[in-house]
Formats: structure tokens, sequence, C-alpha cells
């Protein structure tokens, strides 16, 4: 019976349909809003799934210079990683996740495939836009991944050494925690993690000011260039559900409240606090900044948000309790 | 269910935008279509695209001069069926100004086959919109 | 940072500020230069906006009988650029406010405005010929004007009544 509730899980709710339904009404709440903010009409909100049947009937055409096999399974291997990754992150009062002592660092691990499937089938193009694409790709992913890891530490510290032990990297375990004892976010020493956290989700998912890898106007689209049809319908869906990871797991870490214990309701409090997420990194930093150069971009990653994680890590190893 | 599907997909076309040798004016026309909020263009469910393989309608500015002639030529060929041509400007559709010169061979319908013409001087944004219009309704026939 | 937020708050309360165009009207200067209207009635097929139009997209040719002159624009190559309403003398061609140009290939060549003018047969020899139109009598004849009936004549017989006694007795 398990196994059936693991496929379910993986393919229904809250993995696969639901969270392809969730990605996709993220995608259009954000393209509407950014529309709003320079005061134009903007596409209907359920644009992004017109955009994906729209590109499952084109054709598929596969440059001469590429490698075919990998080329076209290049596309499935974010997509399977981000649907593994939604079974495991835990909706507080509907779905409890999967359980484990380590579910922290799997979703880490998790959470980079889409850029690595990202980067296989930008140089199995065999184009040199993808190339430059994919080696600013690498780049960027560097940058980012430091401070996260940080602000996973942090958290996992301070769940760990509540109960006695020193870091403590599941995901049952920190959401039962904030039941005790209240959410992070009213947490004055996890503040600054909050930030860093909230500062790294830009360039996860791609958006100005860090989406220097698809630039538009430099690189013609960059790693994606050589793709069309099903291939770009898979990587649109992986962004998608990408944003859906990184919300929930911003919501699990730092403030999963419920509200009361009816299923419904909880399901709903959890999509408000993703998009609240999504419109205030996302949205409003698209409409309001500039595309950041590559140096800027590293000397940013690599000193703001890591400094303010530190800060949370070394005010949690000191048991400071304000 | 094939026209239900149709009706669905025609909400969403991609535009890809060629410089065959044109003075930049139609160009610039072309560029506030989309952008600027007075004549948004993203309503229609439009988006202007970077890169020729993720395109529907292609919009194709400029005379066709000798030296331009092949690259548009490969990038027309790039291009993922099913796809509508629109000529912008009278350049492509008959040489406009330039018609007798000496690097212009034939118009643009010599060439690749053409769909919508919007003749104009630069024409209108509304008209271009027009002409938008226009090709995805035959968009939708070719689907 | 603080301004651009303050801008994209003000913005979200505005509301769009969205041309309604295709679906609703849209605004139209009156002075727009748009399609061609070539009224064959004040022509005298001079071919001056033949000679000056910057798209070659003008074609005044005698039919074949010889009653009259056929006037072709075709729209495909025209700039919209007015010089022909500039120089027309007698303002028989003028560019309406029209912009709505979008058409389908297979109408391509079929995209013109096509009128005939007329010649009138003179009053001596039956001969068609070119008319002058009122409006420019003034300036050929001046005050005294067309005494003579001059107007209404072809070239030759013009030139056997002006041989004989002047212009304008």
């Amino acid at each position: 019976m398990s196994a059936l509730k693991l496929v379910f899980n993986m393919l229904i709710f809250p993995g696969g349909l639901f969270a392809i339904m969730l990605g996709m009404l993220l995608m259009g709440v954000d393209r509407k809003l950014y529309a709003r903010i320079q005061r134009r009409v903007g596409p209907p909100l359920y644009q992004p799934f017109i955009d994906l049947v729209k590109l499952l009937q084109k054709e598929i055409l596969v440059p001469q210079t590429a490698n075919y096999t990998v080329f076209r399974a290049a596309p499935l291997i974010g997509f399977i990683g981000m649907l593994a990754a939604a079974v495991m992150i835990p909706i507080s009062g509907v779905y409890p996740g999967l359980d484990s002592s380590a579910n922290l660092l799997v979703l880490l691990y998790l959470l980079a495939t889409p850029a690595l499937a990202l980067m296989i089938g930008a140089s199995a193009s065999g184009s040199p836009y993808s190339a430059i694409g994919y080696s600013r790709e690498m780049s960027i992913t560097i940058a980012y991944e430091a401070p996260l890891l940080v602000v996973l530490m942090t958290v996992a510290m301070k769940v760990g050494m509540a109960n006695g032990g020193f870091a403590d990297f599941s995901l049952g375990h920190i959401i039962s925690y904030q039941q005790q004892n209240g959410s992070m976010i009213f947490d004055i020493t996890m503040l600054p993690a909050l930030l860093a956290f909230l500062c790294c989700i830009p360039a996860t998912i791609g958006t100005v000011p860090f989406d220097i890898p698809e630039a538009e106007t430099e690189l013609a689209e960059g790693p994606l260039l050589e793709y069309s049809g099903s291939g770009l319908a898979m990587y649109n869906l992986t962004g998608g559900l990408k944003m859906v990871i990184i919300s929930a797991l911003a919501v699990a870490l730092f403030f999963p409240g419920t509200l009361g214990s009816f299923w419904l309701i909880n399901l709903l409090w959890f999509v408000f606090k993703c998009l609240l997420v999504i419109t205030l990194t996302i949205t409003v930093v698209r409409a309001t900044r500039a595309r950041m150069r590559m140096d800027q971009a590293l000397k940013f990653y690599l000193t703001v948000p890591v400094a303010l994680a530190l800060v949370s890590l070394v005010l949690t190893l000191l048991g400071v309790r304000i | 269910m094939g026209d239900l599907i149709k009706n669905i997909v025609k909400k969403s076309p991609w535009i890809y935008r060629i410089n065959a040798g044109s003075c930049n004016g139609c160009d610039v026309e072309m560029a506030t279509t989309a952008l600027i909020p007075r004549y948004d263009v993203e309503r229609l469910g439009c988006k202007y695209c970077g890169s020729p393989k993720h395109a529907d309608i292609v919009l194709i500015s400029g005379p066709i001069t000798a030296v331009v002639k092949e690259k548009v030529l490969r990038v027309y060929d790039e291009i993922p069926d099913p796809k509508v041509v629109v000529a912008v400007g009278i350049c492509p559709i008959s040489g406009g100004v330039f018609r007798d010169s000496y690097a212009i061979e034939m118009p643009l319908d010599g060439y690749i086959p053409v769909d919508v013409n919007v003749p104009g001087c630069p024409p209108r944004p509304q008209a271009i919109i027009d002409g938008v219009a226009k090709a995805i309704e035959i968009w939708k026939t070719k689907l | 940072m603080g301004t651009f937020l303050k801008i994209a708050l003000k913005n979200l309360l505005k509301g769009p500020s969205t041309d309604k165009y295709p679906f609703g009207e849209t605004f139209v200067p009156e002075k727009l230069r748009g399609k061609i209207k070539h009224d064959p009635e004040k022509c005298i097929a001079c071919h001056m906006c033949e000679h000056v139009c910057a798209g070659g997209a003008i074609r005044l040719r005698e039919a074949k009988d010889g009653s009259g002159a056929d006037f072709v624009v075709w729209h495909n190559s025209c700039a919209f650029c007015g010089l022909c309403e500039h120089y027309c003398p007698t303002g028989a061609i003028h560019l309406t406010n029209d912009y709505h140009t979008a058409h389908l290939e297979k109408d391509k060549f079929s995209y013109v405005e096509r009128t005939f003018v007329k010649y009138k047969p003179c009053s001596v020899c039956g001969q068609p010929f070119i008319p002058l139109i009122p409006q420019l009598e003034e300036v050929v004849y001046g005050e005294h004007g067309d005494k003579k009936g001059l107007s209404t004549m072809c070239e030759k017989c013009r030139r056997k009544a002006v041989w004989k006694d002047g212009v304008f007795k």
C-alpha cells in the first residue's frame, strides 16, 4: 500500500500534477503582476498553460553538430529531479513529507539538478552561443550555492542544538520544532538567514538581476538556443517546478504555521504563502532592477548573503537567545 | 478535439524579427508594438523571443539586399513548422524606395512564401497589430 | 531603490494605460498621412506626381483609344511621403487618414487605386484632349477671363485662334 501511496504522492499530490499546476499558476501571476507594474494589461493568468500546449505542437529540429541522444534526453534530468524533490517537502497540516534523517541534504542536491540539466543540454547543442551560456550558468551556480549551504546549516544547527545533538537535517524535525517553539521568522537571530535565503532565489530561478546565462539581448537566449518543441516545453516546466520547490522550502524552513486543522484551509494558506514569497523576491525585483554583470553578481553573492548567513550561524552556535 | 486544441494554441504565438537590410524605421515600430505600455501586444499572448527556434510568426523588414540574402534564408530555415511570414513595410513587398537599386534582385516573395503584407513607410503600430492578428488566423489554419 | 518601489506602487494603483485597439477604438489624428485618393475630375494629367513620387508608385498612361488616361497608384510601393499632394497644381491627389493597410499576399497586386481621367472633345474640331479645369483658368488668363473660350479648344485649334487675333480679343 505504501508503494501505491508513494506513486500517488509522486505523480498527483504533491508532486506531478499539483506541482505543475501550482508552478504554472506562480509563473502566470508573476507575468501578470510584472505587466501591471509597468502599466500594461498583460497576458491572462493561465497563459503558461497555453504556452505549454503550443510548444508541444511544434516540430523538433536537432542541429548537425549536436550529440543526438544527450540533446534529446537532457531536459528530462531536471524534470525528474524536481518531481522527486516535490515528494520530500512537507506541507504543514496537509502532508508530512518523506521523513528521514538527512532530508535537507538530499534536497540540496536535488535542487542543483535543473541547473545541471541546462548545462548538459547546452553543451550537447554544439553551438557557440550555448557554450558561452553554459559556462556562465556554471559560474552563477557556484555563486549562489554558497549562501544557500550556510543558511541550511544554520537552520539545521538551531534545531539540532535545541534537541541535544549537533545538527539535525530532517525536515520533519525542523517543522515539529517550529510548531513547538514558534516559527523561525519570529526569532530575531534567524532573520539575517531568512534575508540571505531570499537573496538567493532570483539566481536560482534565473530572472533579472541575475539572469546572466539566459541574457536575451546578449546571447540570443543562451543555453536554450537550439531547443524547440517538447524539449523547450520541458525546460519551461522545470522552471515552473523550481519556483514551487524553492518557495515551498522557504515556507517550510522559516514560517510553516497552520491555520486550524482542516486540510483545505492549510493548503490554501500554503499556496498564499508561496505566492507572497514569489511576488516579493521575483516580481518586484524584476520590475525595478537591471541585469548585473558576471563579476558584479559573483562579488555580491560571495559577500552580502554569506555575511548575513554567517551572522545567524555564529549567533546560533553561541546559543544566544533573544 | 482538434478544433479545441487549435483554439487554445492560437492564443500564444511567439514573434521573431528579422532585419534584412532595413533602415531600422520599421524595426523601431515593431519594437514599440511590444514593449511600450500603450500598444501592448502581450494581451494577445505574443512574446518576443530571442531565438529563431522558438518562433511561430516571423516579421521581416527591409529589402533583401545581396549581402544579407544568404543569411536571411538560413535563419528562415531554422524556424520550426508551422510558421507564418509577415512582410512589414513596403521594402520587402516591392523594393519600396530602393526598387531600382543595384543591390536588390527580387522582392521577398521571390525567395520564401509570404503570407501577410503590411505596407507603409513605416506602418503605424496599430496597422502592425492588424497584420499580426491576420497572421494568427492564418497560423490557426496551418496547425 | 526606494524611488523605484514608490513608482511601482503608484503604477499598480493607477491601472493600465493601454490603448484599446484591436478591441476598441483608437486615436486617429486628422492630418495623418494615409492611403492615396485621386479625384479624376480635377486631374489635368500633368504627370507631376509621377515625376516626384519617392517610391515610384504612380503611373499615368494614355488609353489606347485616346479617350482618356489611366491613373494607377500601387499602395504597396507608396511611402506616404506626401510629395505628390504638395506638388499637384490642382489638388486632385490627396492623402486620407486611413491607416488600415494590412492585407493578404494573394491581394498583393490588386491593392491599387485606379481612376480614369476623361478627355473632353474640342469645341471646334472634335478631337479629345485634356481639359483645363476652372480653378486654373484664373492662373492662366488673369482677371480678364477666358474671353474667346480658348480653354474648350484643343492645342491645334487654340494655336490657330490665337494666331489670328491674340489671346484676349
